[in-house]
């Protein structure tokens, strides 16, 4: 009976993906399948391919080789396990407390247990399908170096999947306890804050200790030797420990000790089952209840305009304030303008700690080359951070876009002014970034200078994008719009934004040098030279430009069509 | 006033809307009743211009709505069957944001928008983030902000719904109040007793056709239904058409 309305709960989601399979156009379809397939399947080759080099140079490493190796797989289980643990907190407490079907389902003639395991089955895919297939290329590679047969692909396989239940498991049934203390409108903040504290601390942490010294000969001895006694075995009570385990055992040709440690995952799989069950039939329903009431408002002071915005027009003066007082009252955007911030000082103090003294090559050609190469890289960063915030602005409006459509404001000064709002912030951000990393490095004033430029004409083109992209491809439905980077439009976004960013950067690299290797040398530039320059210039900016009014002509075209027609 | 012509919209090969037009004069309350699927919600799409039609044209206070749609929507108050909104934005400051989409002048704006809030029973919310509101507060809410620009024209996608008797009972009367002050009505609904109590003609559509249009008096006629209230004019009219699509 319970298995019956567990498969006929789970049966609007596989018919919701089928129809949505059979909805998509033939052709555009077909497109989209290759574009996202190619990505996926470049990231999954190279991934492997990393791993293999690694394990290679790894096993010409005697006596340590099999350690290091053995102890990065084991570090690998347990990234993988937090990782799935972190993914099903946050979908448990979509999926089972704040989802829009939830009054529906609570509705009908079913126990509480029966909606509580058919969603938990749902979680448990979700938080997975994808830390499972993309850390496949590491296993894979064990198998490629070390020859263990099929069985270890099985154990692999049986043991990644019953992690992902352990894991998930292990989530709901503490999402479960939490909800009942505190309403579940503010534990995904909650969570979502200490995971990206805990993120932030470790990446700090490991900046700190500055793993380039591991090339200093001298410390990298200290290192090994650190290594070595670091072979003790991991906590038996850990379930990435016997997942670790059970791949070891495959590895080294141990099939009944790989079939022991899949048994204790499995049984630690039934046990968690049944006291989930028995929790879910006691608590579950009672916080769905407490996640239907709203947390009250902790300031209410009445400001209805913005000091700074109050001489703008109607129209802009609405979307602008609109759009920042909901930006700052949803509390899921704090914790990524925290992560934002960490990485950024992480980013400029990895700028401080660089040993250019130590390179064999000239300091002031390396400083002023590595100025070149970190615009390149300070725009990707400016691409991540767009695809967060610009990229899901227009899907931002949600099913409240109607407002925006009965309103006497165009969609194109409706993505224009989208446009300007997030320019400014990220234009700031990244000339921040380069003017500091710069400062650091120490480089000539025309390397200066030509970096400010080239952000103060490569930023609208990245911002024209993500706002253009993500109106040609909305999501208005969508329950949390900051993932619709995920999507195929934001696969778009990424990369063209890539090739925009490559593209100026590689045109501008030979005049670059040219100039700065005329300076350096203290002669004068040729005709030819000259002409050169100018023409890859001309050419960048013409680039920009076009990548301002190309993609926001293409968004509002897409959009007047999906909103109006 | 608004003028229909020849409105057609095709979703595809399903035709939506067929060939409708209407004129409805200033200061008429115009009531659309139909089936379910019959046409109601994308007619009215099209003549708040959040929808373009496949062919014919819609015409708000003589200014065309695919010639200059920055303008004709300037004069409609639109009220959509669904209540989605702003969440994170209080009562007030959505009242603020929409008079800033239309333009409005910013002085003695809290004054109108206390006053309008306190006509829809929202006062004491008025610096309450809308996520805690009900629905039918959402609908009060919506209703205020479409009234603040003072529109010339007002369309209603099911204007009672969600709403408490008491609230119904003020919107019926703030309905015949803006049509004695000259605003053109026009409203879709299910519920015949309010298109009755408060319509001074009533369209009714079927399967993207216009098949009756009237006063009550003028239907019942058209139905040879003496006496009956609009709810058996409505099933005379539309039962021998075939049921919703």
């Amino acid at each position: 009976m319970a298995g019956n309305h567990i498969q006929t709960l789970l049966k609007p989601r596989w018919w919701g993906t089928l129809n949505q399979a059979r909805g998509e156009k033939k052709n555009a379809g077909i497109v989209k399948l290759m574009i996202i397939g190619g990505l996926g399947a470049a990231f999954w080759v190279g991934a492997l391919l990393i791993c293999l080099r690694m394990l290679r140079y790894f096993s010409g490493v005697e006596q340590l080789g099999d350690i290091l190796a053995w102890k990065f797989l084991s570090m690998v289980i347990v990234t993988i396990f937090s990782l799935l643990i972190f993914s099903s907190i946050l979908n448990s407490l979509s999926k089972l407390y704040l989802a829009k079907d939830l009054k529906l389902v609570h509705a009908m003639p079913v126990e509480g247990y029966t909606i509580f395991l058919a969603r938990w089955l749902e979680i448990t895919l979700d938080s997975s399908w994808m830390v499972i297939l993309f850390t496949l290329p590491v296993f894979v590679s064990y198998g490629v170096v070390y020859h263990p047969g099929v069985f270890f692909y099985i154990t692999v396989v049986a043991s990644l999947v019953l992690l992902s239940f352990v894991a998930s498991a292990l989530g709901s049934f503490l999402v479960m306890g939490v909800v009942i203390l505190v309403p579940a409108s503010r534990i995904r903040t909650i969570f979502v804050f200490l995971g990206l504290s805990v993120f932030i601390l470790l990446y700090v942490a490991l900046r700190i200790l500055r793993p380039e010294r591991l090339v200093n000969p001298e410390a990298f001895s200290a290192t090994l030797f650190y290594f070595k006694s670091m072979t003790a075995p991991s906590s038996a009570f850990l379930p990435s420990t016997w997942c670790y385990d059970a791949v070891m055992a495959a590895l080294q040709g141990a099939p009944l000790e790989a079939l022991f440690h899949l048994g204790l995952s499995l049984s630690f799989v039934l046990l968690m089952i049944f006291v989930l069950v028995f929790t879910a039939d006691f608590i579950y329903f009672k916080g769905v209840s407490r996640a239907q009431t709203s947390a009250a408002r902790l300031f209410v002071k009445r400001r209805l305009e913005l000091p700074l915005f109050r001489r703008f027009s109607g129209p802009v003066k609405a979307l602008v304030t609109k759009e920042i007082k909901t930006f700052f009252r949803d509390q899921t955007q704090w914790s990524q303008l925290f992560l934002i911030g960490a990485l950024m000082a992480i980013y400029i103090y990895n700028f401080k700690v660089l040993p250019l003294d130590r390179s064999p090559i000239k300091t002031i050609y390396l400083q002023n080359i590595l100025s070149f190469l970190n615009m390149g890289l300070a725009f990707f960063v400016l691409t991540a951070i767009t695809g967060r915030f610009a990229f899901p602005a227009v899907s931002m409006e949600g099913e409240a876009i109607w407002l925006i459509r009965s309103s006497p404001v165009s969609p194109r000064s409706f993505l224009w002014i989208k446009f300007f709002m997030y320019l400014v912030p990220l234009m700031v951000l990244t000339l921040l970034l380069i003017i500091a990393t710069n400062v650091l490095l120490k480089v000539v004033p025309f390397m200066m200078v030509l970096s400010c430029v080239n952000t103060l004409f490569m930023v609208p083109g990245v911002v024209a994008l993500g706002i253009g992209l993500g109106a040609a491809f909305p999501s208005f439905k969508s329950e949390n719009p900051a993932q619709t980077v995920t999507s195929y439009g934001g696969l778009l976004f990424m990369v063209y934004s890539a090739i925009f960013i490559g593209g100026v950067i590689v045109l501008q690299a030979g005049p670059v040098y040219t100039i700065l290797s005329t300076q350096f040398r203290g002669g004068a530039l040729s005709g030819f030279s000259i002409s050169w320059i100018v023409l890859s210039f001309t050419t960048s900016l013409l680039i920009c430009i076009m990548m301002v009014i190309l993609p926001l002509r293409f968004g509002e075209k897409r959009l007047l069509k999906i909103l109006y027609y | 006033m608004i003028e229909l012509k020849n409105l057609t919209k095709k979703y595809g090969k399903f035709m939506a809307v067929e060939g409708l037009s209407l004129v409805v004069p200033k200061g008429e309350i115009f009531g659309f009743i139909g089936p379910n699927g019959a046409g109601k919600t994308t007619t009215i799409s099209m003549m708040a211009g959040i929808l373009v039609p496949t062919s014919g044209n819609v015409s708000i206070c003589g200014i065309d709505m695919l010639a200059s749609p920055r303008e004709a929507k300037k004069k409609i108050g639109y009220i959509p069957d669904r209540p989605y909104l702003y969440e994170k934005l209080t009562a007030m400051e959505f009242l603020k944001f929409m008079g800033d989409l239309y333009a409005m002048a910013s002085d003695g704006f809290e004054q109108r928008a206390e006053a309008s809030l306190t006509q829809f029973s929202l006062l004491d919310w008025a610096d309450e983030l809308i996520e805690s509101f009900s629905h039918g507060m959402k609908q009060r809410l919506i209703m205020a902000a479409a009234l603040m620009h003072d529109p010339q024209v007002v369309v209603v996608d099911e204007p009672m719904v969600g709403l408490d008797p008491i609230a119904i009972k003020m919107v019926k009367q703030l309905l015949r109040d803006l049509a004695a002050q000259g605003v053109t009505i026009f409203m879709s609904t299910h519920t015949l007793q309010v298109a009755q109590d408060v319509c001074d003609r009533i369209g009714v559509i079927h399967r993207g056709g216009l098949i009756a249009l009237g006063t009550i008096e003028e239907l019942r006629a058209l139905a040879s239904s003496d006496g009956g209230d609009l709810e058996q004019v409505f099933m005379i009219l539309t039962e021998g058409k075939g049921g919703g699509r």
